[in-house]
């Protein structure tokens, strides 16, 4: 097995690209910072989380279930592992607009890079094994491949990307109810 | 009607699309209820702070949605809501069956079954107890209208004394 790791913020850049009007709702820490670092401070169907690790990707499930458009999850590994049991639930369910993004990065990014210790862990198996369509990707030009086939796919599918930890200076705004806000008036208002 | 019919009209009555769901010896006749009703959209969760990710992003994309679970599930989701569901100002309506008070059998139901209002208290998020069976539409429907309209979650607790209590520990 190769160790080649993907750069997170050229994927999440590359996601943007290939669906350009996706709610996505990324987990707190790393994933929202980048998210932040790449996307228009205007975006407003950036669902950023502050806190509730180990929910991003159910609140991916509750959208997906509530909107006619695509929605992408932007979870990261230490999330996922303390919240396996949703992957079960999403395959129950499947909506066909939802894509779901774990950056791999080893590590808790957030409170200071410590290691998961999981390598055992192969986290697009565990998808699998819910009954969910998986990849498991290391490169940016595959997971662009890759994301493209996951947002065309009627099915839901994880694309565990692994990237090397990244240390963000940029930031969401603050302001959570806002953000809650900005994202809902632009998936119910009709432009 | 019968308590769950009543709960199932307020659930409609409030405004309710989307139920969140784990079973619950008490809660299984409502959810049957609900899950039969094409007024709702129903998802089975694996754990209770699952709901409430999934109650958010409902909001999110246009819905309004409601927990249903017991009250030491509701203990698993106080991060949640503690960190998504009140400083986001995201509401929802949970109906939560409340083990630890009268006729409870189980010590292990006690300690955030019994001091659930008091939890709840303190994370934010109001309450009330429902006693008497009587009470429990417009209760359910007052506490949805005030959750979606405030914009901030809003549970109601429904005692033993409302869903039947449990005969004995063999029975669990």
């Amino acid at each position: 097995m190769t160790d080649a790791r993907a750069d997170q913020y050229a994927c999440t850049e590359s996601l943007l690209n290939i669906t350009p009007d996706a709610a996505v709702v990324s987990n707190l820490g790393v994933a929202s910072y980048v998210l932040a670092s790449v996307s228009d401070p205007e975006r407003a169907r950036n669902f950023y989380q502050w806190g509730s690790m180990g929910v991003t990707t159910a609140v991916g499930l509750g959208l997906a279930l509530s909107t006619d458009e695509p929605v992408t999850v932007l979870d990261g590994d230490g999330s996922l592992l303390m919240s396996l049991g949703v992957l079960s639930t999403v395959a129950r369910y499947d909506p066909d607009n939802l894509t779901i993004v774990v950056w791999a990065n080893d590590v808790y990014g957030t409170t200071g890079g410590q290691s998961l210790q999981a390598s055992h862990t192969d986290f697009a198996g565990i998808a699998e094994n819910s009954g969910l369509d998986a990849i498991t990707v290391r490169e940016t030009d595959a997971f662009a491949d890759a994301y493209r086939g996951a947002t065309e796919s009627a099915s839901v599918t994880v694309i565990v990307c692994h990237v090397d930890p990244v240390d963000p200076d940029a930031r969401p705004t603050f302001d959570f109810p806002y953000i809650a806000r900005r994202a809902r008036d632009s998936l119910t208002t009709d432009t | 009607m019968t308590w769950s019919e009543d709960a199932a009209e307020a659930l409609a009555d409030a405004g309710v699309e989307l139920v969140a769901y784990l079973p619950d010896s008490k809660m299984d006749v409502l959810i049957g209820e609900v899950v039969e009703d094409d007024r709702f959209e129903t998802v089975l969760v694996s754990r209770e702070e699952e709901a409430i990710g999934v109650l958010v992003g409902a909001w999110v994309g246009g819905n309004t949605g409601a927990l249903l679970c017991q009250s030491s599930g509701l203990a698993n989701t106080f991060n949640a809501i503690g960190s998504l569901s009140v400083p986001a100002r995201v509401p929802f309506l949970g109906v939560v069956t409340r083990r630890g008070n009268l006729g409870e059998f189980n010590i292990a139901q006690v300690p955030t079954g019994y001091n659930m209002d008091k939890l709840l208290d303190d994370v934010g998020v109001r309450n009330t107890v429902v006693t008497d069976p009587e009470n429990v539409r417009e209760t359910i429907t007052l506490a949805g209208e005030t959750a979606f309209s405030t914009q901030s979650p809003y549970v109601v607790l429904l005692e033993q004394t409302v869903t039947g209590r449990k005969p004995e520990a063999a029975d669990d």
